[in-house]
């Protein structure tokens, strides 16, 4: 498994988890040690970071929307009694 | 609201709400962000995650404990969305499935020169620039993108939520990432945040 466009087609599955542990270490071995592929997976690592940060700043529900929903719930709940 | 048909459940009421708050309602804030990112409208994020948790709790007898309650949650909260845009429009998405040239053709196409990224994805106003060019991508890829970048789900739970093939979740994500890493090139060449790049085309 040197062939580097092959592995660059399994790199995000691989960065997605989706490869069985072996082939993964395999993937992961040439990935960081080939002069061609490193710099193509490094950049995929700080884009998908990049994007994990951006989601992170997302704005969270506000507490009165909340607090209604959790009486809504509340009161059905109670329904089933 | 109570449906006779359902089997019975041995949990009492109280029982099953506070299984409900342990496994569904603390994912209230994920599942907001994924109705805010579907809709991107506050208001209408809000509703939906109302029907999405009302809904959920309705059937939570359907929910097997223990499995991947984001995902379930997600799976309605997609169905509802839909529901509501069904009445507005009706498209229909094709798919090819030729993933592995397709990833590695995106690494060649996404022309971000690996050494000029070093520091461009640590930009301050890049993350203001990623969302808002994560809300402008295509539905069908954009959804896919949130399942698995953002909401962190496997290729095989994303095909459940959205009801396609593992093939597809993998050829939306892949041309998905492809077309924002274009996306954030074009914004970047704009902004002048990557030097001479001249080899584009």
């Amino acid at each position: 498994m040197t062939d580097c466009r092959k592995v660059l087609g399994r790199m995000w599955e691989f960065l997605d988890g989706e490869i069985p542990q072996r082939e993964a270490e395999e993937v992961r071995a040439h990935l960081v040690g080939c002069e061609h592929c490193n710099p193509q997976y490094k950049l995929q690592l700080r884009f998908l970071n990049a994007l994990v940060r951006a989601h992170a700043a997302r704005e969270v529900p506000r507490p009165e929307f909340v607090r209604r929903l959790r009486e809504i719930l509340g009161t059905i709940g109670s329904d089933l009694r | 609201m109570f449906d006779p048909t359902m089997p019975q459940s041995p949990a009492t009421p109280d029982a099953k709400r506070a299984a409900f708050e342990a496994e569904a309602l603390v994912h209230l804030d994920v599942v907001y962000r994924y109705a805010l990112s579907l809709t991107h409208d506050r208001a209408e994020a809000e509703d939906l995650t109302q029907d999405t948790f009302l809904r959920a709790f309705r059937h939570w007898d359907q929910y097997t404990p223990g499995t991947n309650a984001r995902a379930w949650l997600f799976t309605i909260c997609r169905n509802q969305f839909r529901r509501r845009r069904e009445r507005q429009a009706r498209e229909e998405p094709t798919d090819t499935e030729e993933l592995e040239s397709l990833a590695a053709a995106a690494l060649q196409a996404s022309a971000v020169p690996p050494d000029a990224a070093e520091g461009f994805f640590e930009t301050p106003e890049l993350g203001d620039v990623l969302r808002k060019e994560l809300d402008n991508l295509p539905e069908e890829f954009r959804e896919v993108v949130i399942l698995s970048d953002l909401q962190d789900q496997s290729y095989a739970d994303i095909a459940t939520v959205l009801g396609v093939p593992l093939g597809t979740v993998k050829s939306r994500l892949f041309r998905g990432r492809r077309l924002l890493q274009e996306r954030l090139v074009e914004y970047a060449r704009d902004a002048g945040l990557l030097p001479g790049t001249g080899g584009t085309r």
